[in-house]
């Protein structure tokens, strides 16, 4: 049992192992519609280019994964491997819910396939709103996500109120 | 470019009905001299002569041909299409409900001409059908084209309210095997000869058929469509005029209690 | 955190042997591999089980419905105008060709015409759509088969294809911009240079794709001869498109169809392959991403003036009847089938989308293939997912 478990960290030990978990953050990418591309854009176009905030696309699988961005409309028939890959994920791990779809529904609010927020399934702790978000959205909820994981106690880890990009 | 089609439809709307106009007199359904359609007219008469009585319904409109046919000649429709009118490219297969809406129409409050739900009842039990006409509460639809000729034609079916059922087209075109198995899952249509049928979008236990009318949203009955402010008024006018850009802000706000 | 037990690393162990059982299973035959529905070499979330002998596929099957939303009930509780908000998000990438033949159905349907500039500029937007679809196609393709470089150059270059989208439209993605009569409102000063400058970036990227791609020995090998679709089967799956035009079938709706749209005023060349293979699928929709570019400029110098929105009322109702309205979308035929009762929405709309019959021809192309190639056979046939699920 490390010192981690133990939760007796030294207060600067924890944040330097703060400031190297932010800045090395695995994103694993469920490009599920719209937004995957607009995902897809932040991860591969050069003009917003994800890497620069120290975030690494195109991990072999959710098990290399401290971040998933779920991008995109989830359905019933698509949840339970939402939540198998989620729980493949080592801890701690984040979740970002990006787009309308996957925060509440969006415009399938009143679909009879549609799971109306991914937050039924997986806990959520950044929600980007739009439809699709631009690119620039979801690296403002990144941002927004590494401000908190710097502020994070290693024994506790801070559960409060989710983030909402914007609000 | 489009000199072909172009042609066709110029004469179509120019109205040449002498060229063929002992056959075309003797088939429209519709009384009035409408301009004849010479692409689509041949293909009209063949499929007539091919099935006799089994075509029950026809209509020629804006450059489109529908013929309904007898669900026992559903099948043989289709091969006449293929064989004799050269029809290889198989577009789509899907149905239609023609059951008004109880629970749905009831919800759009926003709509003051609903039509009521009429029970079923009268010769074909009360429903309002459209072109080429329908007796029985489904219908079952696809359209195949020619890509030789640039003509596509949609084919109808009345299809039996208790036990919908028509005959497999999958053997004559391959394509239709996906959009038969949706029909099945979300009409519940049952295709003899087909395959496998089964779910090909929904998850294996999901219930019911969405696409018939009397399938609810269920979210629908929680919460009221928030549609209603696109046909309010604008805040300052009595009704109707202005535009409808900047009800929305307003006509939101003034109705959220109300809904 | 809490001390690890014997019991938790046993129900650890077993719950990884359950997931490895899920991906690979061995069987008496042959191995079933199963990929998907969250699998980087398929965009978005089509699952395939397919079924080996030794490398050979013997039996595929594609599992769709992970994305299904449900649009052709959801329009039947929408008023005309709001079903364009949702027809957008079914091709995701080129979306206001999506919007396109709806609203001509419900147009034909009216009996209302737009006026001649409002034609133009839908008929501009739409092949500016199909920029935004096919550059990315022709990046992603490199991808699927291991070359990395081509997929940055094209999401660089579709940039600024959808700036120009943003500009008129005012969404990126979702331009939500046509309306039933005409536009939503006019275009920004200065747009038409900025098209212009543009059209000549892509052309550039097409001839960077040609360097890069088609040149390739690797990418030669890898895609002539594979997957080969002969125009008569094509066409009985329903193909479409730049995929049926690959097998050497004439046949593209914006020329041979009389469509109020302004392709006829336009000169540009519907090119065909006669080979049927995932290559020529690719050049296909390279000669295509340049026969576009060609469109647009021709359209916008042509561009005519005056109103961008006939007379329409204010609450609009559709009459009785039913119209069937297609148009060669950048995935294939995409038509809508919509009956109307006389009501503010339509009573029924049957989208008929492309990739849905696309891939429908999988179980029957995957037959026999290798593994390998059945990534480049996926990536040629170029599906987006929201097409086939609806």
């Amino acid at each position: 049992m490390g010192l981690v478990e133990s939760g007796h960290m030294p207060k600067p030990l924890t944040q330097l192992l703060n400031t190297a978990r932010k800045y090395s953050l695995w994103i694993y990418q469920w490009g599920l519609a719209c937004c995957g591309l607009e995902l897809g854009a932040a991860i591969g176009s050069p003009r917003y280019d994800i890497m620069r905030l120290g975030v690494i696309p195109f991990p072999s699988g959710a098990r290399q994964a401290d971040l998933v961005v779920i991008a995109g409309t989830v359905t019933d028939k698509m949840s339970p491997p939402i939540r198998r890959l989620y729980e493949q994920m080592p801890d701690p791990k984040y979740v970002i819910s990006m787009g309308s779809c996957s925060n509440c529904g969006g415009p399938y609010w009143d679909s009879y396939s549609v799971t109306k927020g991914v937050d039924q399934i997986i806990p959520v702790d950044v929600y980007v709103p739009g439809c699709p978000p631009r690119p620039e959205a979801l690296l403002e909820g990144i941002v927004l996500l590494q401000q908190r994981i710097q502020q994070e106690d290693m024994a506790s880890r801070w559960r409060g109120d989710p983030i909402v990009v914007g609000a | 470019m489009a000199a072909d089609a172009a042609a066709g439809e110029e004469a179509a709307a120019g109205g040449t009905p002498e060229a063929e106009s002992p056959a075309a007199q003797a088939t429209a359904t519709t009384e009035a001299p409408a301009p004849v359609d010479e692409r689509r007219q041949p293909w009209l008469e063949a499929l007539q002569a091919e099935l006799g009585e089994a075509l029950v319904g026809h209509e020629i409109a804006g450059g489109d041909v529908w013929v309904r046919v007898d669900s026992r000649a559903w099948r043989r429709a289709v091969v006449a299409c293929r064989d004799r009118l050269g029809c290889d490219y198989f577009c789509f297969l899907s149905g239609l409900d023609w059951k008004a809406d109880v629970d749905l129409a009831a919800e759009k409050v926003w709509d003051p001409e609903a039509q009521p739900s009429a029970p079923a009842a009268g010769a074909n039990g009360g429903y309002r059908t459209g072109v080429a006409g329908g007796d029985t509460r489904f219908q079952v639809f696809a359209r195949l084209f020619s890509t030789s000729a640039k003509v596509g034609i949609t084919l109808k079916a009345d299809l039996d309210e208790e036990d919908p059922r028509v005959e497999s087209i999958v053997s004559l075109y391959r394509g239709a095997e996906w959009h038969e198995r949706e029909a099945w899952e979300m009409l519940g249509f049952t295709f003899d000869g087909h395959p496998g049928l089964r779910h090909i979008y929904l998850p294996g236990e999901f219930e019911g058929h969405p696409l018939r009318k009397d399938f609810p949203l269920l979210s629908r009955d929680v919460k009221p469509w928030p549609g209603l402010v696109d046909v309010e008024a604008m805040p300052g006018e009595p009704e109707g005029g202005g535009d409808a850009e900047g009800a929305d802000a307003e006509g939101a706000g003034a109705e959220g209690g109300e809904g | 955190m809490a001390v690890v037990t014997e019991f938790q690393k046993a129900a650890y162990v077993a719950g990884q042997a359950a997931d490895a059982r899920v991906n690979v299973e061995i069987e008496a035959e042959g191995m079933t591999l199963n990929i998907g529905p969250q699998h980087p070499a398929t965009h978005g979330t089509l699952r395939i089980v397919v079924r080996l002998d030794g490398e050979q596929v013997v039996w595929a099957e594609p599992v769709c419905g992970y994305m299904h939303r449900g649009y052709e009930k959801l329009t039947e509780v929408r008023t005309y105008p709001q079903v364009t908000t949702l027809v957008n998000r079914i091709d995701w990438l080129g979306s206001f060709a999506n919007e396109v033949p709806f609203i001509l159905a419900a147009e034909k349907l009216m009996d209302v015409e737009a006026p001649p500039r409002a034609q133009w500029i839908r008929t501009a937007l739409f092949e500016l759509g199909r920029l935004a679809n096919i550059t990315l196609f022709l990046g992603d393709m490199g991808v699927q088969l291991g070359a990395l470089t081509p997929v940055f150059y094209a999401f660089r270059d579709r940039e600024h294809v959808l700036n120009l989208i943003e500009a008129a439209t005012g969404g990126r993605f979702h331009p939500n911009y046509d309306r039933i009569g005409g536009l939503k409102e006019d275009l920004p000063k200065g747009w038409v240079t900025e098209v212009k400058s543009a059209m000549s970036r892509i052309r550039t990227f097409c001839d960077e794709m040609e360097d890069l791609l088609v040149g390739n020995e690797i990418f030669e090998t890898r895609t002539r001869g594979i997957g080969l679709v002969p125009a008569a089967v094509g066409l009985e799956y329903g193909l479409s498109g730049a995929n049926i035009r690959a097998s050497g079938v004439d046949w593209d709706i914006r020329r041979d169809e009389d469509s109020p749209l302004a392709w006829k005023h336009c000169d540009w060349k519907v090119w065909t392959h006669p080979d049927g293979d995932c290559f020529a699928r690719y050049w296909v929709r390279l000669q295509e991403v340049r026969e576009a570019t060609k469109i647009v400029e021709q359209l916008l110098d042509g561009l005519p003036s005056g109103p961008i929105q006939a007379k329409v009322p204010r609450i609009i109702k559709v009459p009785a009847g039913e119209a069937w309205v297609h148009t060669d979308n950048p995935l294939g035929e995409m038509g809508y089938y919509v009956v109307s009762k006389g009501g503010l929405g339509p009573f029924r709309t049957k989208i008929r989308t492309p990739s849905f019959s696309n891939i429908s021809i999988l179980p029957w192309l995957l037959r026999g293939v290798y593994v390998p190639d059945v990534i480049t056979i996926l990536a040629s046939l170029y599906f987006i997912l929201g097409d086939i699920d609806r």
